[in-house]
């Protein structure tokens, strides 16, 4: 029986090798000769579905196609899921296009089937001078350069401000918070509940899965605290300074400030809960102000988008690197899919024109101080403050197992009071390490 | 040899190439299909033994082996004792799943049968129209019912609480509240059954109905005759006589309990707690969230597994040798 079944596993790996994909070998790159100015070149970029991303890839494209009539770029977008998806199937198989645009922290996973950025193009010392060190972190693998980035993913500290809201309560409009003991006070003037006790507007709904993992890892930093080992192979999730960052989101939620039965990731859901008046003030990255304007056109609250204060100290916080352009080493016109990465993501009129349209914070601190942002982006210069504290998170094997499937349901749970504190940062520290197993 | 047994032949052969024509179009096209499904589950089978993501290059045969390397067993130990966050994973959406299979198939038949029988007896223009409700939520998608489902438990605006309130009880957050349940399954795992038999019930009950109808009248008259009242007649008579389409109803409702994955993706995605996170989408989330192919593929084996168990099991305890 054993010997049919390694006949059959032999037969099949046999046939599967003669059907399979090309993978390039190790050192091996695909063509990057540089075609004759004359030669048409056609590109394929794939992006993930997000009308104003793609709103503003258009016109740069169309802008480069202008410089450059030889070549045509055909953007092709996919839903958010099928986009992960296509990329597995694709890779492997060597079907992918040329230019791809990766979340920067996903680029620690792929890199191996990503190109390195020529030296000519940009170094790591230049890319580190050019962008913001959260941004750039991602895209930097084992020393190498693989990509550029586009935006800074801020997950930390910003929150959507009900203006309305804080009026009607009586509360001192702009805020004047200086510690988070202040947020806390306001918040809690602006909870409502219904006769029978359930809370119907959240004071402060910070119990969203994006939210509750960037302000735990950023209480745990703010507090002069790592949740990276020495050497980073390892997670330290059980430490006083997390302790003390998991106690505040307890307090906070025993004084009252939101239920997080009823708002959380999948219940109430901040943006949906924020833009439909359930929310006093909702914890979320500033990505989320676009999406808010497009799904509740008809939301006539009066908001803001500001900043919370540290914990204590220095804002420091950590980030992913944010959506970005790297291109496939299959490709064989790499020296073309490059020189357009180049100019999309560091010109700084492109750059500039592209985070306006799309909504996010610029990854270059020049494009992130400019004139044109901040009257295109109000909330921009009131983050410049706190955008250098921002550190890259640090490449881990999943990033986002840690995030969605162990830091945030037993911090969830713990809030809920299913897990006590205690339990929580034990089975956070003993999950977060076995992904490195 | 005269001409008409020249025709005779010429005729005879003529007839046997088209039919092996017609065989071979016809048996080709099936080969390939099958061939392709063959090799799904070739690689799918092959994928289980090794740490698998397509993120990675691995070796140099279809990337298996490298920093993909072969794990033998690996995977299933992990999936007994391991301690990992998808060992745990895999065990909470195991105890789930069988959760959510053993709740549905008693709650399914106990509404679809009875049900069943009462339309089967109902006028024929009245029948037609409720079979026609009835089989409605069938013809609904997975999404769209999820959805209208969602809005109904909706903690502040859902209908359900609203009546809790006017009754002046206390209203509940169906799909995220972890700490309520009842007879230790949680509320969010019975919301999402009860929006699944809304969905399903139509189905096994237009296949009770073709099956009461196929039964001869006569034996239930004469059952009637000898003295059994109409509830003695169903549990005595028509519930035997149709074993074998309860044994195929048993079977198919274990089959797709087993599978559930769209309806509790939209209305929970697992949620709160993992409570409602079952195999298919503890497979799929495996899969295609965090890329572990390798380890999606052994779970995908053990689902297979489990579920050809149930169903011999099935076969073997409802099996008639008789038919009327």
């Amino acid at each position: 029986m054993n010997k049919k079944i390694l006949t059959l596993m032999l037969v099949l790996v046999f046939v599967l090798t003669a059907c399979g994909g090309a993978a390039p070998e190790d050192g091996e790159s695909a063509s990057t000769t540089a075609p004759e100015s004359s030669e048409p070149v056609t590109l394929r970029m794939w992006v993930h579905t997000n009308n104003a991303f793609i709103a503003g890839y258009e016109p740069i494209i169309a802008a480069y196609e202008a410089e450059h009539t030889n070549v045509d770029i055909q953007l092709e977008n996919f839903d958010y899921e099928l986009y992960l998806q296509t990329l597995q199937t694709a890779m492997p198989a060597g079907e992918e296009a040329d230019i791809l645009q990766l979340f920067g922290t996903w680029t620690a996973q792929y890199y191996e089937r990503l190109a390195p950025v020529p030296a000519e193009v940009m170094t790591v010392e230049d890319a580190q001078k050019t962008f913001y060190a959260a941004p750039i972190g991602g895209y930097i693998v084992k020393g190498v350069l693989y990509g550029m980035p586009q935006e800074f993913n801020m997950e930390y500290g910003g929150v959507l401000v009900n203006k309305t809201k804080f009026e009607a309560a009586g509360l001192t409009y702009p805020p004047q918070w200086k510690t988070m003991d202040d947020v806390v006070a306001d918040a809690l003037k602006l909870v409502e509940k219904d006769q029978s006790g359930m809370m119907t507007t959240a004071g402060f709904h910070f119990t969203a899965a994006d939210p509750t993992w960037a302000s735990f890892l950023a209480g745990i930093k703010q507090r002069g605290g790592e949740y990276w080992n020495a050497d980073q192979t390892g997670f330290t999730f059980n430490t006083p300074e997390a302790r003390a960052q998991l106690q505040w989101s307890l307090d906070a939620v025993t004084a009252g400030v939101v239920d997080p039965v009823v708002f959380n990731d999948s219940t109430n859901f901040v943006i949906d809960a924020f833009f439909q008046g359930m929310v006093g003030i909702g914890y979320i990255g500033s990505w989320a102000i676009a999406e808010g304007q497009a799904n509740f056109p008809d939301f006539k609250d009066e908001w803001e988008y500001i900043y919370l204060p540290s914990i204590q100290g220095d804002p420091v916080f950590v980030a992913d690197s944010g959506w970005g352009l790297t291109v496939s080493p299959n490709s064989k016109n790499q020296d073309v899919a490059w020189d357009f990465v180049k100019f999309i993501t560091t010109d700084k009129a492109n750059a500039t024109q592209w985070n306006i349209a799309s909504g996010t914070i610029p990854a270059m601190p020049s494009v992130a101080e400019s004139a044109e942002i901040a009257a295109a982006e109000p909330w921009v210069p009131k983050a410049l403050g706190i955008l250098p504290f921002g550190q890259y998170m640090g490449s881990m094997p999943d990033r986002d197992l840690v995030m969605y499937e162990i830091i945030y349901p037993h911090i969830l749970n713990c809030l809920q009071g299913v897990e006590t504190l205690d339990q929580a940062l034990e089975a956070i520290e003993t999950e977060a390490n076995s992904t490195f197993e | 040899m005269n001409l008409a047994a020249s025709r005779n032949r010429k005729s005879k052969g003529g007839l046997a190439t088209s039919k092996r024509r017609f065989v071979t179009g016809v048996t080709l096209p099936m080969l390939l299909y099958e061939s392709i499904g063959l090799f799904v589950l070739g690689w799918a089978f092959v994928l289980m033994f090794f740490d698998y993501s397509p993120g990675r290059i691995g070796g140099s045969i279809l990337g298996l082996g490298g920093s993909n390397p072969f794990v033998g067993l690996g995977h299933f130990v992990e999936m007994i004792k391991g301690t990992s966050v998808q060992a745990n994973l895999f065990r909470i959406s195991l105890r789930n799943t069988l959760i959510f299979a053993v709740v549905i198939l008693p709650l399914n038949l106990a509404i679809t049968l009875p049900l069943a029988w009462l339309l089967e007896s109902i006028g024929r223009r009245f029948r037609a129209l409720y079979r026609t409700i009835y089989f409605l939520p069938v013809l609904t998608s997975s999404v769209g019912v999820a959805l209208i489902w969602m809005s109904m438990y909706n903690p502040q605006s859902g209908w359900i609480n609203a009546v809790i309130r006017a009754f002046g009880g206390t209203p509940l957050a169906w799909l995220s509240d972890p700490r309520a349940g009842f007879a230790n399954v949680s509320v969010a795992m019975w919301a999402v059954i009860l929006a699944y038999l809304w969905q399903d019930y139509g189905y096994n009950m237009v296949i009770f109905i073709a099956a009461l109808q196929g039964i001869p009248q006569e034996l239930r008259e004469a059952a009637l005759i000898d003295g059994a009242n109409p509830w003695q007649a169903f549990l005595k008579i028509s519930i035997p006589l149709i074993r074998p389409t309860i044994l195929f109803v048993c079977v198919m409702t274990m089959l797709s309990s087993f599978q559930v994955f769209d309806i509790i993706q939209v209305m929970t995605n697992g949620d709160p707690g993992n409570q409602t996170q079952v195999l298919m989408l503890d497979i799929y989330k495996s899969a295609f969230r965090y890329q572990n192919m390798g380890w999606a593929a052994a779970e995908s084996f053990v689902l297979f597994l489990i579920v050809m168990s149930v169903t011999v099991f099935q076969m073997r305890i409802l099996r008639t040798d008789w038919q009327y």
